[in-house]
């Protein structure tokens, strides 16, 4: 019989516990208190976004001082309780050297991609959570689950690059489904066995795979590339019957709740506040049971259609025609909505807090990465735009700062992030977006 | 040896060589375009091969419009990780119905024994359903390769039809499948030009919304679809039976837009009365009115713009408020003569899919018509507008009108706001659920407006403006061109559809005499030639 490490450990646990005499939480807690998995590996760290349209009002977001000490300001009001567990970020700048500003859309890709794009509605290259996802799912179910809590599975800034986005899911019942329906295996319950089946359909997937050569012959070079992108996917599938066929290592204590009713998913605000938290939740779940590492809810497009039944406007309109309040300086109804998708980030926050893990919680062993399209968005402005990094990604990312307008590049970001999530590079993003320094300062 | 290998060497050097060069001047076949299905495409394709009892669960990536058609986006588009994961459930729940107890008396042969493999019996079937699913003959690759899984399969379940299943999954997950490829050959004048199987499918998808009946593709396997006649006899055939109502539909559907239904949210309280049954009503009350002049009464496509003829259900009853008395589902109906309307300018449909969710929007719907009914697209505004002044209902422009009127006197903005707007207003008779309204704000709406120096009043102006506009009829055929081909609108030569546009005005512009000319159109199956090798390596680099 073959002796693995995973193997030793878990016979150190469970068997020799007794005769070591090692006190029962030092089996789970490594020298530094990070957290194990019950079998000896270090919990997975998990990466998240989460997307939402129109930017914040820059004279109620930005704290006047950086650092740890500032004071809370009125729009991160509802992030209060988490300051110790996200950094603000002010001043980003978003050179899109010689490409236009599509509106709606330049921010938002820069900052998921660290490239001003070339295209309306496309990427230039696979975005940071797919370039993260690369690096951190292996074994795990699912690659990356995303959702939609306005309910458009094209409201998803996840992509493999080019105008394919990987679509969202579009309802809480649609998230529960794929995450929790048939093909899911408990980790919670003891009588976790793998499914036959998954073995099986590795086979059909490679005998799809087989026919690939000949598939790919007499295809142009766009054709040829979007097949490739194809086969990418049957291969993805297959890694995925594999990663069913061994049990997912989990420490959460949680439980799988039955699936969620349908419910209504659209732009109007009272129908996003009742799904995120939802999806938030399920989001969180398949993170802690180890379905998936990656986990990216976006509540509206960039444009925000966003609405608050009985105003006529809505969001993205009142940004273009609210006029500035003489006397306040800015858009009142503009800042109202504002602050209602921080409250929706915060919903996020929450649920991803709540969920015990290890030494901490799946908000701890994470990373959110939230992100927006526009700064200023009365004129479609891009610089300054309004970034936060929340979570402790396992003990490398240190939180509770304000990062004050130092004029880096919004990949800047991006690229710290990924340091901290474990991706080796030493630069990230294009042009004059190109980054080399990330913010050693946050890292742990 | 040593002097025997060196000469053998240089031969196959030399044949190698030969073999690249025949490849990079004359490709024997070149993929000329390959269309992921659309969900409609898929469930039809399925529906018509395996039978309408088998049901089709999952989730479809979504598709995206381009150039006004979600269908040129099939040419783009590849399948992702999360799509792909759900073709392929799919395909395996269809091939376990497929493969269930109650639907093995339809396969085409019985196994020696249920409990183990019989190579003969699943390649037949395979084979059967196979051509059906690739849209032509399966090579013997493929064949062997879904028998092979079949037969292992087969073999470690103890159970024929379970490897059966599998084996027909495979097919399912295809990318010969999920993909519509059209594969040409050289052709005269160093054009190339479709083989017979994807013509058959190129017509089928257009007409009928699916996947080629047996009589299409066997007239591909005799080269029927190579001459005139026999194209003519299958054109005949297709546009001949109700099927053509789906292909129409699909089109129109795409055409007219009217998937943005999917995402329309109205604001309920400022407009409780809707619903989302109204929604759904209303994007069928537009496809009814459309199929039933363009092919149950065989009508001129012009009137699309002025007709008052409609359908109602109780919901739309409701929305227009009209009284409801009638027992069945849906009902024709005509508006009165003093009610404004004007054919499916006027639908619900049209006014509610382009407005905001609390209030009507005459640069949207104006921007709409322009890129639906006309083919002219309207560039993204500039960055930095200050639209302050068009929303200020406080102030002293009480109506949409006089609001966009200021704004669009800054001269950036005007350019293309004279070109929309008029449209626009001539339609704020009609608030953001479509209901019929005569002033806003309490002032009276002012609902004339000029295009080109013609002064019109209202939608029915507007009607009539578009009914004799040749813009409209010509922007009708180029987007049935371009959705055929998957091509971009934008990208179209007009030259393309020269043709098919003057039958069209000969035949007093009806939707059968386009479309047959389309067809039957010397080009409609021709192809570019294959990219040289060099420009692929280069395309490929990028």
């Amino acid at each position: 019989m073959k002796i693995d490490r995973r193997f030793l450990l878990r016979g150190t646990c469970q068997g020799a516990l007794a005769v070591v005499g090692m006190p029962f939480l030092d089996c789970f807690l490594d020298s530094k208190g990070k957290a194990l998995a019950a079998t000896g590996r270090p919990l997975p760290t998990r990466f998240n976004t989460f997307f939402f349209g129109l930017g914040l009002t820059k004279q109620l977001w930005i704290p006047k001082t950086g650092g740890k000490q500032y004071e809370m300001t009125g729009q991160l009001k509802p992030l209060e309780p988490y300051r110790a567990k996200f950094n603000v970020f002010s001043g980003l700048r978003v050179p899109l050297d010689d490409n236009p500003n599509y509106q709606h859309w330049s921010g938002a890709a820069a900052a998921a991609t660290g490239i001003s794009p070339t295209k309306q509605s496309e990427f230039d290259s696979k975005t940071i959570d797919q370039q993260i996802a690369d690096v951190i799912s292996h074994g795990t179910r699912f690659k990356s689950v995303s959702a939609s809590a306005a309910g458009d599975p094209k409201q998803s800034y996840s992509s493999l690059g080019g105008a394919n986005a990987l679509p969202a899911e579009a309802s809480p019942l649609s998230l529960y489904t794929r995450l929790f329906g048939p093909g899911f295996q408990d980790p919670t319950k003891g009588d976790w066995k793998p499914d036959p089946q998954a073995m099986i359909q590795q086979s059909v997937l490679s005998a799809v795979a087989e026919n690939r050569k000949d598939v790919m012959k007499n295809l142009g070079a766009a054709d040829k590339a979007r097949m490739d992108q194809y086969f990418t996917s049957v291969r993805e599938a297959e890694l995925q019957m594999i990663a069913q066929q061994q049990r997912p290592e989990i420490q959460a204590k949680v439980t799988i709740p039955d699936a969620p009713k349908e419910m209504v998913c659209n732009n109007a605000l009272p129908n996003l506040r009742a799904v995120t938290p939802i999806m938030a939740r399920l989001g969180a779940l398949a993170l802690a049971t180890d379905q998936t590492r990656v986990f990216n809810l976006s509540v509206s497009e960039p444009g925000s259609q966003i609405f608050m039944p009985g105003d006529s406007l809505g969001y993205h309109q009142s940004t273009h025609e609210e006029p500035i309040d003489p006397v306040l300086g800015f858009q009142p109804r503009v800042a109202q909505y504002n602050v209602d998708t921080m409250e929706l980030f915060a919903m996020l926050l929450k649920e991803l807090d709540a969920v015990p893990e290890g030494d901490g919680t799946v908000l701890d062993h994470s990373l959110v990465y939230a992100f927006t399209d526009q700064s200023f968005a009365k004129i479609h402005a891009v610089d300054g735009l309004p970034i936060f990094v929340a979570g402790g990604a396992s003990g490398r990312m240190k939180s509770g700062f304000h990062v004050a307008g130092d004029s880096s590049p919004v990949s800047r970001v991006g690229l710290t992030i990924q340091k901290a999530m474990g991706v080796s590079l030493d630069v990230w993003g294009k042009g004059s977006m190109e980054i080399r320094q990330p913010y050693t300062d946050l890292l742990a | 040896m040593r002097n025997l290998a060196v000469p053998f060497l240089s031969l196959t050097v030399l044949a190698s060589l030969v073999g690249v060069e025949a490849a990079s001047a004359a490709p024997s076949a070149q993929v000329a375009s390959m269309r992921r299905l659309t969900q409609a495409e898929y469930r039809n394709s399925i529906a018509d091969i395996f039978g309408k009892e088998i049901e089709v669960r999952g989730a479809f990536e979504p598709t995206i419009r381009i150039a006004g058609l979600q269908s040129t986006s099939t040419g783009v588009l590849s399948v992702t990780p999360v799509g792909f994961e759900s073709f392929s459930s799919m395909a395996d729940s269809i091939a376990t119905q497929v493969t269930a107890e109650k639907y093995r008396a339809k396969l085409a042969c019985k196994p020696k024994s249920d409990k183990a493999p019989d190579d003969a019996c699943a390649g037949q079937v395979l084979n059967q359903y196979g051509r059906m699913l690739f849209r032509r003959p399966l090579s013997s690759d493929e064949t062997k390769n879904a028998v092979k899984l079949s037969n292992s399969l087969a073999k470690s379940q103890n159970d024929f039809y379970a490897g059966l299943r599998y084996g027909l999954a495979s097919l399912i997950q295809s990318p010969n499948f999920l993909f519509r490829m059209e594969t040409a050959g050289p052709a005269d004048n160093k054009q190339y030009a479709l083989d017979p199987y994807s013509r058959a499918t190129r017509l089928s998808y257009l007409m009928w919304n699916s996947t080629p009946d047996a009589e299409l593709l066997q007239a591909a396997e005799k080269g029927d679809l190579n001459n005139a006649a026999g194209l003519g006899k299958q054109v005949d055939r297709l546009m001949a039976s109700p099927r053509l109502d789906d292909g129409m539909r699909a089109f129109f559907n795409d055409m007219l837009e009217l998937d943005t239904f999917d995402t329309v949210s109205k604001d309920s309280i400022l407009y409780p009365k809707w619903s989302s049954g109204i929604a759904a009503s209303a994007r069928e009350e537009t496809l009814r009115t459309t199929i039933d002049l363009a092919l149950h009464s065989n009508g001129d496509m012009r009137d699309l713009m002025t007709t008052r003829k409609t359908f109602i259900n109780r919901n739309l009853a409701a929305d227009y408020q009209l009284p409801f008395a009638f027992k069945g589902e849906w009902m024709p109906y005509e508006f009165a003569a003093d009610t404004g309307r004007s054919g499916v300018l006027t639908q619900a449909s049209m006014l509610t899919m382009f407005s905001h969710p609390g209030r009507s929007s005459p640069t949207k719907r104006g921007v709409a018509v322009m890129d639906i009914f006309l083919c002219e697209p309207t560039p993204a505004p500039p960055a930095n507008v200050d639209f302050s002044v068009v929303n200020d209902v406080n102030g002293a422009l009480k109506t949409v009108r006089e609001r966009l009127m200021a704004h669009a006197t800054n001269s950036t903005c005007a350019s293309c706001h004279n070109h929309s707007d008029p449209i626009g207003l001539s339609m704020e008779g009609f608030d953001t659920i479509g209901q019929r309204r005569t002033t806003e704000n309490g002032k009276q709406i002012d609902l004339s407006a000029s295009i080109q120096n013609k002064k019109f009043e209202g939608a029915e102006g507007l009607g009539k403006f578009l009914h004799d506009n040749p813009k409209y009829t010509a922007c009708i055929a180029r987007k049935v061109y371009a959705y055929s081909r998957g091509e971009s609108s934008e990208d179209v030569a007009a030259s393309a559809f020269k043709n098919a546009n003057k039958a069209f005005a000969d035949s007093g512009f009806r939707m059968r005499a386009l479309l047959k000319a389309m067809v039957e159109d010397k080009d409609f199956f021709s192809a570019p030639p294959p990219e040289t090798t060099k420009t692929a390596t280069k395309l490929a680099a990028q």
